[in-house]
């Protein structure tokens, strides 16, 4: 750290001021002791809340840590902090923190201690049993190789390289039940920005809100759940932006908005699409862009329609779409058919055109229930962005993701960024803000059963081997302006091969480069499928690593029941949480419940080191600030590095002895210099691991330097890599060029920096980058602090911010610009690092869709092309106003099975449940709670589950502010303190013609059994039914009723 | 009073705060304060605790401003002791455990406070409070995190806030600053500058949307210092309350005694 720097900022003009500070007379009590923080170590580190990824100094004297907080150097925060940021203090020192290793034997009423060798060897071999038991190496005649009797969860809080060895190790098991938070979180989002634009994250970043000139957030709550983003939303306000706020509730966004409208829970696609209606009709529309940089013109098969609620190729048996009917019309070459006037009935932008003509204001507003007056004041403000020199972004969360549509929602916000032209801009794009400190990082490593790292499909039986994946999944373009990247999946698939299983990894090993190795999936295996699977007891073996499904799973009566059924569960954590603890919640006898659990005392984010991601996907070093045996260490606990590391090299020990299928597992390349057997007092190197993810070249056999970007991988063997996406953020060894540290494996390949996310220099302190500032270049990207991915692009589409000339289409605030003299004159692209190399002429903006272009019809989605508003799965209204489809066609019904079964999936009807519920979250806890429920300083702030209600229901319900009151759904009941509140308000709405005022009602999901903070989870209420896509659960809106206690 | 060496402030423009409480964690957070069992809510809002005390030197408030029976805005606002040019607290202080440092904050040494609470009876704003929960209570509230700002560091709390609603400075550059907003943005701001002459003046000071009384500030203040009505204020206690707090200094007077005669033996042991 360096002194110099470190208290630069965050107070104007002082230095007068502080050196004549004196006291007058007498010194009093600040001036006796010694300064808290002097003769300390310092140590910086990154936020584990929420995504927004701010920047910390631990202080650590002695052994012990002493002080926490903001990291002025940090040009996210500038040293600023929420109030969770502010007690990451108490997450580091509590009494609260596990010690030891915590045993609780099927059946036992209490915890027994134990140590870490017994443990790791008694989990090692259940999973042995588990495997060997449940073992499939083949499935109807095709290769599975997998187990289906364990799963693992959880990952989003830790670091890359830990979530890159769950991923590894999973794998290797053949564990194809593998889940975590962003299933519950974000999954929607990747399946619809994907689909939109090619790939799933978040387009920009937070600083670069300040560029905005319209900020919309509706969707998400960004300035409780990303109190940071509101810095970089408030320098915007100050040079004029202004902020819109939409949601059922007014929120802390609300307040610093110039618009808020309220509407109905569940009735996004309506309220949007209506915008996108009004941008059509109002020819607000960026014209070049729509035909330069979107599918708009493209024209489309003629087997396509629409017709009341239903696309072309449904089968309402299988409640699936037969895709083929939404292709585009080619040539005989292959080549897409296009009509540049748009005028062809069939091209992309009539049909969206006729699609939401439909969406007319009073239609929405009626099933919204938003005033009229408040919509067209937000349809108009947000479309104003349509000039080239406008920009606005779209901030969303689990407002729009966890909604049985929520795929579909977002990629209505697509839609709409595209025809005002606001995607790869600066202040424009469509951000997806990410509430854990490391759910990108997780994704990105595959902690999904769905993907392997960096976005690669995971495979299926019909994939019978490695040509036949690669044929199946890389994407064809006869366009040579299509640079269409997804077209070197090869390289990546077999980098990730050779990464995982070396030089036992060969082109004739196992359907190619051991490509057999890898569990096969069937069907889908999320998170809600899991607790079904678990319910029905086909689950044996649960490992769950830092995630609190007991608080934060959906219907939660069901599946607190679930993990009763499991045989052995091991979960990896800081405190003793409602899932660890679930065979002691109130009201179970314990000695029913035969689950054998382990409990594993983890490191918190500053006792170890490793990288992580922020929802903008910079990815960010972090330093331990203790040691194992430092005074402030607490007892046993070991980083997940360390746990998966052991647990490997435990089970790989069982399987020496022979088992099922032990390719995958003895021949894995599994080597972070720990030595080959457990030892407590010996971490994992978190630098080899990062040097693996980002991968390295290999010839003959041998290992030799790190790749320095993925368009040096290749597809022969002759490069491993963990995660292509990553590749180039790890080149060298250490933190500083010849780390003596280094083994020699790397030692000898030594680039000209090293590890870049650990880089620490802001913007601010590059004078040229300063000079590029003053000549219009968007500020804020900070392209030397930290390294993000893809290739260090911080707006990503950005090709799509300039013309056919590589100028700038907004000179005052522009990404990227082509430099004629760079390159040795051939000219190149300066300020970000652009969206592919290549001229502006010579290829189409977006390269990782094959069509070159971002995709307003897209095929990708399950439901259709374009959005359709469905009604929630409960739902108050008896007519869809847009069709007779009420519910999302395509979604998975679990409400079926035997009669328990059948209480416990129970859906309510709107007469006996006629007030609509969401669930939302508090600046002051986070997520499943355990992180902030535990603290005394949170827990002092939120202390108690209560529910927000208007005071409209509150009189026709009796209720006054503070009353205890019961919240009921068809499925559970929770007791909550009622906050009477003029922030909600009900909506009038109109139900089949007819007027209906409509009461919502909100309730925080962090709460449960265990911690300081405790009270019923909201979560007892919710639904188990998710989106049509990624089955993300539908938390946000339900019916239910309330009554006073 | 003119002041010879400049002033320090906090400018505290509820305009921009959001309400996240970042500054009453890391005032917590820097100064070691525990916390205190709360249930449901403190006061309107979210605010929690209820009170400022002895382990909360800063308490974010929640107010709704309706209007015509509909929500216009949902403000917060952050309380703290307001740090008087003439701070009223330190001239009834008996034994000078609380002290107006020359360059602002009002400061307190509790080898020194006897527990007698003058202190928080003469207060115009009720700050100053006492830990109830110890056998010996002593004075307790924010002194603008002095130990920082004489190592050359902002208060805890205007470093954390995400907004600037906590800017720290000179009082005379922020007086500018806020006299600034308030001229160029009339819509926006309710035309006061909360602290700049109430009782004289005080370190911090607050621009709002709303008048600061609407959000419970005390009304109509005297521009005049309280500390030149000391002997008034002294003298208009009732004779309970002087004896109670006589009881409690004598009572204080009498542990410190046996504390540094415990200490001193420690030395001698130590010898």
């Amino acid at each position: 750290m360096d002194r110099r720097t470190f208290f630069k900022f965050g107070a104007i003009t002082l230095g007068t001021v502080i050196t004549t500070f004196a006291l007058s007379s007498n010194t009093a009590l600040a001036s006796n002791k010694e300064f808290k923080t002097s003769k300390s170590k310092e140590t910086s580190t990154i936020c584990p809340f929420c995504g927004v990824g701010c920047g910390l100094i631990v202080s650590t004297k002695e052994g012990n840590i002493i002080n926490i907080e903001g990291d002025n150097d940090n040009p996210i925060n500038e040293g600023s902090l929420c109030s969770k940021g502010s007690a990451l203090f108490q997450v580091a020192v509590n009494e609260r923190r596990l010690k030891h290793v915590l045993y609780r034997a099927p059946g036992a009423k209490e915890w027994e201690k134990k140590d870490w060798l017994w443990a790791i060897e008694k989990i090692a071999k259940n999973i042995k049993e588990t495997r060997d038991k449940t073992f499939e190496t083949e499935k109807d005649g095709k290769i599975v190789n997998r187990t289906q009797g364990i799963a693992q969860l959880g990952g989003a809080a830790h670091d890359n390289e830990e979530c890159y060895l769950l991923s590894k190790f999973a794998r290797a098991l053949g564990i194809n039940w593998l889940e975590h938070q962003a299933r519950l979180c974000h999954s929607s989002t990747v399946a619809a920005l994907a689909a939109s634009f090619g790939r799933g994250a978040m387009t920009n970043h937070f600083n670069d809100l300040m560029n905005s000139d319209v900020i919309m957030v509706m969707g998400s709550n960004i300035v409780e759940m990303h109190p940071m983003a509101t810095k970089w939303i408030m320098k915007a306000k100050e040079k004029g932006a202004k902020i819109i706020s939409s949601d059922p509730r007014f929120t802390r966004t609300s307040s610093i908005a110039d618009i808020y409208t309220k509407f109905r829970s569940g009735t996004d696609i309506a309220y949007v699409g209506g915008m996108i209606n009004y941008a059509i009709s109002n020819d607000r529309i960026q014209h070049n862009y729509l035909l330069n940089c979107t599918n708009a013109s493209f024209i489309v098969n003629e087997g396509y329609f629409f017709n009341n609620g239903l696309f072309a190729g449904y089968n309402p048996e299988k409640r699936k779409y037969d895709k083929k009917m939404w292709v585009y019309e080619t040539d005989a070459k292959n080549n897409i058919k296009k009509d540049t006037t748009l005028q062809h009935p069939r091209c992309v932008f009539q049909l969206l055109k006729k699609h939401y003509e439909r969406y007319d204001v009073d239609t929405v507003c009626n099933i919204t229930g938003t005033p009229v007056d408040d919509y067209l004041k937000v349809c108009d403000l947000f479309t104003s962005t349509y000039p080239e020199n406008k920009s606005a972004t779209w901030c969303y969360a689990m407002g729009a993701t966890q909604h049985t549509v929520g795929t579909q929602y977002i990629r209505t916000y697509a839609i709409l960024q595209l025809l005002l032209g606001n995607i790869g801009i600066a202040g424009g794009g469509i951000n997806a803000l990410r509430g854990e400190s490391n759910v990108q990082g997780s994704t990105d490593m595959a902690l999904l059963f769905h993907i392997l790292p960096g976005y690669l499909a995971c495979p299926e039986p019909d994939d019978v081997d490695l040509k036949t994946y690669i044929e199946k999944y890389t994407p064809k373009s006869a366009d040579p302006k299509s640079a269409n990247w997804w077209g070197n999946y090869s390289k990546y698939i077999t980098s990730l091969l050779k990464a995982w299983w070396g030089e036992n990894a060969q082109p004739d090993t196992d359907g190619g480069y051991a490509f057999n190795y890898l569990p096969k999936k069937s069907g889908v295996n999320d998170f809600m499928s899991l607790f079904e699977n678990i319910y029905k007891g086909k689950t044996e073996g649960l490992l769950i690593w830092g995630m609190n499904p007991a608080v934060g799973g959906p219907n939660l009566n069901k599946e607190r029941k679930a993990l009763e059924k499991l045989k052995w569960m091991v979960v990896a954590e800081l405190w003793e949480t409602e899932t660890a603890e679930f065979w002691k919640r109130p009201d179970v006898d314990p000695s029913a419940i035969q689950t054998e659990v382990f409990l594993l005392p983890a490191c918190s984010s500053v006792e170890k080191e490793g990288s992580i991601a922020n929802s903008g996907r910079w990815t960010q070093w972090r330093y331990a600030a203790i040691h194992p045996g430092d005074e402030g260490w607490h007892g046993d606990a070991r980083s997940d590095l360390w746990i998966v590391d052991a647990l490997f090299k435990a089970v790989r020990k069982e399987y020496n002895n022979g088992g099922k299928f032990p390719d995958p597992i003895l021949k894995l390349n599994w080597d972070y210099n720990s030595g080959d057997n457990i030892d407590v007092d010996i971490e994992p190197d978190v630098h080899a691991v990062a040097s693996e993810i980002n991968g390295y070249f290999i010839e003959n056999g041998v290992r030799k330097g790190q790749v320095p970007g993925f368009a040096k991988l290749t597809d022969d063997g002759t490069s491993a890599c963990g995660n292509w996406v990553y590749c180039g953020g790890y080149v060298s060894w250490g933190n500083t060029e010849g780390d003596k540290s280094a083994p020699n494996y790397v030692k000898n390949y030594l680039g000209e920096f090293s590890n870049r996310y650990a880089r620490r220099i802001a913007e601010k302190d590059e004078p040229k980058t300063m000079a590029l500032i003053s000549e219009g270049r968007a500020p804020g990207m900070n392209h030397n602090w930290s390294w993000c991915w893809p290739v260090n692009r911080r707006i990503l589409y950005n090709r799509a911010s300039v013309d056919s000339n590589g100028e700038p289409l907004n000179k005052e605030r522009w990404v990227i610009r082509w430099n004629p003299n760079l390159n040795e004159g051939k000219g190149a692209f300066e300020g970000d690092v652009p969206d592919g190399p290549w001229a502006p002429s010579e290829k189409y903006p977006f390269i990782m869709t094959e069509e070159g272009v971002g995709r307003i019809f897209s095929p990708k989605p399950n439901e259709g092309p374009f959005p359709e508003h469905y009604e929630p799965l409960e739902t108050p209204i008896s007519v869809n106003p847009f069709s007779e489809q009420m519910l999302n066609p395509v979604v998975i019904l679990y409400h079926k099975g035997d009669e328990l079964n059948k209480e416990l999936n129970a859906i309510g009807l709107s007469n006996e449940f006629p007030i609509v519920a969401t669930t939302f979250r508090l600046t002051e806890h986070w997520q499943g709670g355990a992180m902030t429920r535990n603290l005394a300083w949170q827990s002092e702030l939120m202390p108690n589950l209560f529910v927000e209600i208007s005071k409209e229901l509150a009189t026709e319900k009796n209720i006054s502010n503070g009353d205890k009151v019961s919240v009921i759904t068809a499925r559970g009941k929770v007791s909550a303190f009622a906050l009477v509140t003029n922030r909600f308000e009900p909506v009038i709405i109109k139900d089949n013609g007819v007027e209906k005022k409509i009461h919502q009602i909100g309730l925080p999901w962090h709460y449960g059994y265990s911690g300081i903070a405790t009270g019923d989870s909201a979560n007892l209420l919710t639904p188990h039914v998710g989106d049509g896509n990624t089955n993300i659960p539908e938390y946000k809106t339900f019916l239910c009723n309330i009554e006073k206690v | 009073m003119e002041n010879k060496t400049e002033q320090i402030a906090l400018l505290l423009d509820n305009t921009k705060c959001i309400g996240c409480r970042g500054c009453q964690t890391s005032c917590k957070q820097w100064n070691n304060l525990s916390s205190e069992k709360t249930e449901f809510f403190g006061g309107a809002g979210y605010q929690n605790p209820a009170n400022l005390s002895g382990s909360t030197y800063t308490l974010v408030k929640f107010h709704e401003v309706v209007e015509d029976d509909k929500l216009k805005d949902w403000v917060f606002w952050k309380t703290q002791c307001q740090h008087c040019i003439n701070p009223a607290c330190a001239s009834v202080c008996l034994v000078g455990a609380i002290q107006k440092s020359e360059n602002g904050p009002v400061v307190w040494d509790d080898s020194k406070c006897i527990g007698c609470r003058y202190c928080m009876l003469s207060c115009p704003y009720n700050i100053p409070k006492f830990e109830w929960d110890s056998v010996m209570p002593q004075i307790r509230k924010c002194f603008l995190c002095f130990d920082r700002i004489e190592q050359g560091q902002i208060p805890s709390c205007a470093k954390t806030c995400p907004t600037e609603a906590i800017m720290y400075g000179t009082r005379n550059e922020l007086i500018e600053i806020a006299e600034d907003r308030l001229s160029s943005q009339p819509d926006k701001y309710y035309q006061h500058i909360y602290g700049l002459n109430e009782v004289g003046g005080t370190l911090i000071l607050n621009i709002s949307s709303i008048p600061l009384e609407e959000m419970g500030y005390p009304k109509n203040l005297t521009t005049e210092p309280l500390a030149s009505r000391t002997a008034t204020s002294i003298s208009s206690i009732s004779p309970v309350v002087v004896g109670l707090g006589a009881a409690l200094g004598l009572f204080a007077i009498i542990t410190n005694r046996k504390n540094e005669i415990a200490k001193q033996k420690a030395k001698e042991v130590l010898k």
